[in-house]
């Protein structure tokens, strides 16, 4: 797979503060991507700069082959994003936002009344068109935000916290829309979250913490290197748990024990066959990789 | 075009969806319209009638088609540039809840949402201005109608004129403002101090020297001129036929800036009409190169 994205010694400074410091990293075609970072890490002012919203102070941004100092508007094409929070007209029905924004991509007329039937047919939209997107709910008006972000059949969809806010249901919604576009038109996904279950989904992760890269790799590859394994033993004593030397806790029918790889979860287990009968083994969470890298926790959008 | 075309449709569709903005910009003429005539027009009156020669009469109904133009040039003059002002707060506030962010991130060209801001800022003003345009009429249909055709046409182009430079101006000055306080803040200081410096309030000719030499640089006081003349011509005729000597009613129209100055120099209706063109042209020039030439990102 080819790199679609690919970010090189990214910096950019607001005054003394310095948001983007020295930032590198790639994005294979079609791939989803986590950007994972605490509010201020620096996730939304790369995003700025990718998108032609915010000046670099240095580096090089390449997207699709086109050079953002020299093909920012090609590299516009390229892009739909879906924003924090919907940026579209309240006060204005589904489809008047919808064709002023496909407009913006010079798609008029029949191009735009035929792009609009298949984005209603992929989420469920006709229903909507007539209504005024400021009486929309939530997980509603986020469809309409990913819609406008598709109108112009971006390469890369950029999604900034996009499911931030909704109720479960209308998350799986927009997460099968979401597959349902990387099966069917190799899209890539650039991701931000606060959900670390969403992020465990990504085929590569970066997580930044003060402007830098802390850490990448697959989030099996992060669990390895930041995380151990949890060994969930049922029916075992006490004491002999606590014989193995390792840190474990007791949950309600069984015994958690930490252990540093799953190597070391397998020798415990084959020295002590007539204690591990019954048992479970599992790798630390998202949570966990994020928590090590950098010493904060994210749960469901706050910094902890 | 088309990509213009959508947008300015975009924009003229959510000034008039926001039915606060809409109303507000319709109703303040007519609101000036009600307070001129019951707070100023006795003043008019007396004013007129104290000024006339000794010993001649006028009609009382001149005199009411005098008031009258007067009362409808004063709103007219201040109405065209703010209500353009209100009208073109859509891009402030498009800037202020990130809507901007949502169109910069297209490809499209930053001179096209700029005019198509311009032209739906133009289009908005001048349906609100044309229709305060009508109650005027109405009301000097009902005070004393002394228009002739060729003054109503002229008003009819002088309200265009004055909207294109209104919304020029408004253009330029919204393009530094980013925030709903900013917007209040100079909405405030338009509707407060517009009337006065442009000389819809006061007459100009009832400022001190200093003052008139500074405003005679304005373009909005040749735009109140406009009006005026405009408005009160049929009337002034009307007197002179009555039997007030021309030099009388010259007097008369030196008082209420229909004859206006640049220093000692009277500008004729001409050279008033060349000022605003000028203007609009100059702002308009400025708005397009601060919209080329600005930091989109920083």
């Amino acid at each position: 797979m080819k790199n679609i994205i690919e970010i090189e010694m990214l910096d950019k400074s607001f005054g003394n503060v310095h948001a983007v410091d020295n930032l590198s990293f790639c994005v294979k075609e079609g791939e989803l991507f986590a950007f994972l970072g605490v509010n201020g890490a620096g996730k939304s002012t790369t995003i700025n700069i990718m998108c032609s919203q915010l000046s670099k102070d240095k580096g090089r941004v390449v997207i699709d082959g086109c050079d953002l100092d020299k093909e920012a508007d090609a590299i516009k094409e390229k892009l739909g994003v879906v924003f924090q929070s919907s940026v579209l007209d309240a006060p204005l029905s589904v489809y008047e936002n919808l064709e002023s924004r496909a407009a913006l991509y010079g798609i008029v007329g029949a191009d735009f009344r035929a792009r609009l039937e298949e984005l209603c047919d992929l989420l469920d939209l006709k229903e909507l068109l007539k209504r005024t997107v400021g009486k929309l709910s939530g997980g509603q008006r986020r469809r309409i935000d990913i819609a406008r972000a598709l109108l112009h059949k971006p390469k890369i969809l950029v999604l900034d916290e996009p499911t931030t806010g909704l109720d479960p249901q209308t998350r799986k919604t927009i997460w099968n829309v979401i597959s349902t576009l990387r099966r069917n038109e190799n899209m890539t996904v650039f991701l931000t979250t606060h959900y670390m279950e969403e992020a465990a989904e990504a085929d590569y992760v970066v997580i930044i913490d003060s402007g830098k890269t802390a850490a990448c790799g697959t989030p099996l590859e992060l669990k390895n290197k930041y995380t151990g394994d949890f060994i969930t033993i049922y029916g075992a004593d006490e004491d002999d748990v606590k014989n193995l030397g390792y840190e474990y806790e007791k949950i309600r029918d069984a015994y958690r024990i930490s252990v540093p790889s799953t190597k070391v979860a397998t020798e415990l287990i084959t020295a002590r066959p007539e204690m591990f009968v019954d048992y479970e083994i599992t790798k630390g969470k998202m949570d966990d990789v994020f928590l090590s890298v950098t010493g904060k926790s994210l749960v469901g959008g706050s910094e902890k | 075009m088309k990509t213009t075309l959508t947008l300015i449709k975009r924009n003229i569709r959510l000034f008039f969806k926001d039915k606060g903005m809409f109303f507000t910009s319709l109703i303040t003429p007519v609101i000036l319209l009600v307070l001129y005539a019951t707070f100023l027009g006795n003043v008019y009156e007396d004013s007129f009638v104290s000024s006339l020669p000794k010993g001649i009469e006028v009609g009382r109904d001149v005199i009411d088609g005098l008031v009258g133009g007067q009362l409808v040039s004063s709103i007219l003059a201040v109405s065209c540039v703010t209500v353009a002002f209100c009208s073109n707060f859509l891009m402030v506030q498009d800037k202020a809840n990130g809507t901007v962010k949502d169109l910069r991130i297209s490809p499209v060209k930053s001179h096209i949402l700029s005019v198509s801001y311009y032209v739906a800022t133009l289009v908005s003003t001048l349906i609100i201005c044309y229709s305060a345009l009508a109650i005027c009429f109405l009301y000097l249909g009902i005070t004393g109608w002394y228009l002739s055709t060729a003054d109503v046409a002229l008003l009819v182009l002088d309200v265009l004129l004055l909207t294109l430079f209104g919304t020029a101006l408004s253009s330029v000055v919204s393009f530094f403002l980013s925030t709903q306080g900013q917007i209040s803040a100079v909405g405030s200081i338009v509707s407060a101090g517009y009337g006065f410096i442009c000389g819809a309030y006061m007459p100009i000719s009832s400022f001190g020297e200093g003052l008139q030499a500074v405003v005679s640089f304005l373009p909005g006081t040749y735009a109140t001129s406009l009006f005026r003349t405009h408005a009160t011509r049929g009337a002034f005729e009307q007197m002179v036929a009555d039997g007030i000597p021309r030099a009388a009613a010259e007097g008369m129209k030196d008082m209420i800036d229909c004859n206006i100055y640049f220093f000692d120099s009277s500008v004729s209706e001409w050279a008033m009409y060349l000022i605003l063109g000028v203007s609009v042209a100059v702002l308009l020039v400025a708005y397009i190169l601060m919209n080329k030439f600005k930091r989109g990102t920083k």
